[in-house]
């Protein structure tokens, strides 16, 4: 592949109406992007380079997009995603093999000098921003960044072999024909039932499948649309493809379940980042709706919106507590099984399953937390809200109230993070430990600040090595890359693998010493990884 | 008459059709799956021996998800189109 500093070639290529054009550079910096249609990171790519062309406006030229397949499918792609840039074709693949990236997208920024400024394969927000970034600043526009950390995408992918590497299209091959969308912008409009008069709406609500089994509002279309004017997007935006089947979550679907689900207009403000989250791939919402394990999202609020949508953080909080936890919870449990597909007993395995299945919803309660805010501790600033979204067991209650000292509460918590996903399992396992206020003042007062708690309670919280003498259980299988440290004096594996692996959240009423301890599902990039979005207007 | 938004996915239900089924196993190549489960290597390695020997199987072929949490990457699905068949298998 042609680096930094090389000569850019030039050849010619034709674009889709059929006129001949250089590709090389002849009167300023310009951006060559390589494409296949039917690579589904090119896909995701191509809206952020429709917004690079909208930032450089006029002179979107210096954007040129070059398709490795012929007019036909480059066509349909460019009316699919309305690609606002110049494309010219490479079916000869001459201009492929001269620049020769090992894979697409590929991108190549060349300056007014006609060499290389910075060459790029795969889908990396952070260098398609940097790339964008040295076009515009090169232009003397203001370097806007492209992709937003937290759109719902992930952060990078690799992408498609090059076809002149390939020897399918060496041979006549070409696009397949039913290419993959990771991330599309639109998506259908819902359908409308007819219920006549003679049949109760919400009974056939209910008989339709539509309701988890609870009485639900029945998603009539004055609603629905209220509720996607709330949203401000247009209804038939996605805003992530929900797992494990992949159903399109368009903010008309989301504000019928949204609707059903009990919440108020104003909610879409909150579901709408929290559908991005629970699609986020580092979420891994196929595993956490197939498993036969119980865990179910759990949903953060942090930050001052919470409050002004009605999210109670204080007594009650895992209860019937208030409409906003309730209903947005239950909205968000909705979504999962009518457009992810996963129904109990079919997809959806779980042995048991717990209740946080009907809701699971809480916000963290900043009025009576000594300590900076859980979004905070994120690196979000004080004024932004934000969602996290865990995979979550049900919660375990933890009761201490002798201890006066931040250590006794804090090991009484330990005792039970030891005993999160099974006894023996170490490393692979995480956990959020909803302090209560009285604990997080006690803790406090001796001192402790919030990351002081968290290495305390990861010191502190192992399995004694005596419980794995007990061959043939669970954990026993494999000790490889666990820890050995001394609590108490004794020999334990270290339960949690990092202190990060442990998240602390304030929440609850003010009277009672009752923290909980929510063990996680499989933790890290092999399982599920929490996430955090921000509820943000601009982001919408 | 009161009209409702459908709040479902409202795609038709993927359809597709099974491989061919196997007509006989010997001679053949098999692919046998590890999901990645503890203790699915132990069922995998039974399979393996049973195969070979009561069934004729002229050739198997192990390999292993990287995580049960997930899909099997398109790469590994790629790696296995030779064979004649695959048995994944899960085990705790």
């Amino acid at each position: 592949m042609l680096s930094p500093g090389d000569l850019a070639p030039s050849p010619t290529l034709r674009s889709l109406a059929g006129e001949r054009h250089a590709l090389g550079v002849d009167d300023g910096p310009r951006l060559i992007a390589f494409v296949e249609v039917d690579c589904p990171t090119c896909r995701l790519t191509l809206p952020y380079l429709n917004r690079l062309a909208g930032l450089l406006g006029e002179r979107c030229e210096r954007l040129v997009l070059v398709s490795q397949d012929g007019p036909e499918e480059t066509r349909a792609l460019v009316a699919r995603y309305e690609l606002a840039v110049p494309v010219l074709l490479d079916e000869a693949l001459e201009a492929s093999r001269a620049f020769d990236p090992p894979s697409v997208p590929a991108l190549f920024l060349v300056g007014a000098d006609g060499r290389i400024g910075s060459a790029h394969v795969g889908f990396h927000k952070a260098d398609l921003n940097a790339t964008a970034g040295a076009l515009l600043a090169s232009l003397g526009l203001s370097a806007t960044p492209v992709a937003d950390a937290h759109d719902g995408a992930p952060e990078s992918k690799p992408g498609c072999a090059s076809r002149h590497l390939s020897i399918a299209t060496a041979t006549g091959g070409a696009a397949s024909p039913e290419p993959l969308d990771l991330r599309p912008e639109r998506g259908a409009r819902a359908s409308r039932i007819e219920v006549s008069d003679s049949e109760d709406a919400y009974e056939y609500c209910i008989r339709a499948g539509f309701s988890g089994f609870l009485p639900v509002v029945p998603p009539t279309v004055d609603r629905v649309e209220a509720f996607v004017a709330a949203a401000g997007l247009a209804p038939e935006r996605v805003i992530g493809l929900v797992p494990p089947c992949y159903g399109a979550a368009t903010v008309e679907k989301i504000a019928a379940n949204a609707v059903m689900a009990g919440c108020g207009p104003e909610h879409m403000e909150v579901l709408i980042p929290i559908v991005r989250a629970a699609c986020d791939e580092r979420f891994n919402l196929h595993g956490v709706q197939a498993t036969t394990n119980s865990a179910t999202p759990l949903v953060i609020l942090s930050g001052p919106a919470a409050a002004r949508l009605g999210f109670v953080s204080g007594a009650g909080v895992f209860g019937n507590v208030a409409r906003a936890n309730s209903t947005v919870g239950r909205a968000l449990q909705l979504i999962m099984a009518n457009l992810g597909g996963a129904r109990p007993g079919e997809i959806d395995m779980a042995t048991l399953a717990h209740p946080g299945r009907f809701s699971y919803c809480i916000a963290e309660n900043h009025a009576a937390s000594p300590w900076e805010p859980l979004h905070v501790d994120l690196g979000f600033a004080p004024d932004e809200s934000t969602v996290t979204l865990f995979a979550a067991a049900a919660p375990m209650e933890v009761s201490e109230h002798t201890a006066r000292k931040a250590e006794g509460v804090l090991r009484t918590i330990a005792a039970t993070l030891s005993v999160v996903f099974s006894w023996r399992r170490c490393g692979r396992v995480d956990a959020v430990v909803v302090v209560c206020p009285e604990h997080a003042a006690t803790i406090a007062a001796d001192g402790f600040s919030k990351r002081d708690a968290r290495d305390f309670l990861f010191e502190n919280t192992g399995v004694p090595l005596r419980a794995f003498e007990h061959e043939g259980t669970e954990g026993t299988q494999s000790r490889d890359g666990l820890t050995e440290v001394l609590i108490d004096g004794e020999r334990h594996y270290r339960k949690f693998a990092d202190p990060y692996q442990i998240q602390l959240v304030v929440a609850g009423g003010t009277a009672g010493k009752f923290s909980a301890v929510i063990g996680g599902w499989l933790a890290g990039p092999k399982g599920s990884e929490s996430v955090t979005y921000p509820i943000r207007k601009e982001m919408r | 008459m009161t009209t409702l938004v459908n709040p479902l996915d409202e795609r038709a239900e993927a359809s597709g059709v099974p491989a061919p089924r196997l007509e006989r196993l010997e001679g053949s190549t098999l692919a046998l799956l590890d999901i990645s489960k503890p203790g699915g290597s132990h069922f995998l390695d039974r399979m393996a021996e049973l195969l070979v020997s009561r069934y004729g199987v002229a050739r198997i072929v192990r390999e292993t998800k990287p995580t049960y949490t997930k899909p099997a990457p398109p790469a590994l699905v790629g790696k296995l189109g030779f064979v004649d068949g695959v048995i994944e298998a899960l085990a705790d």
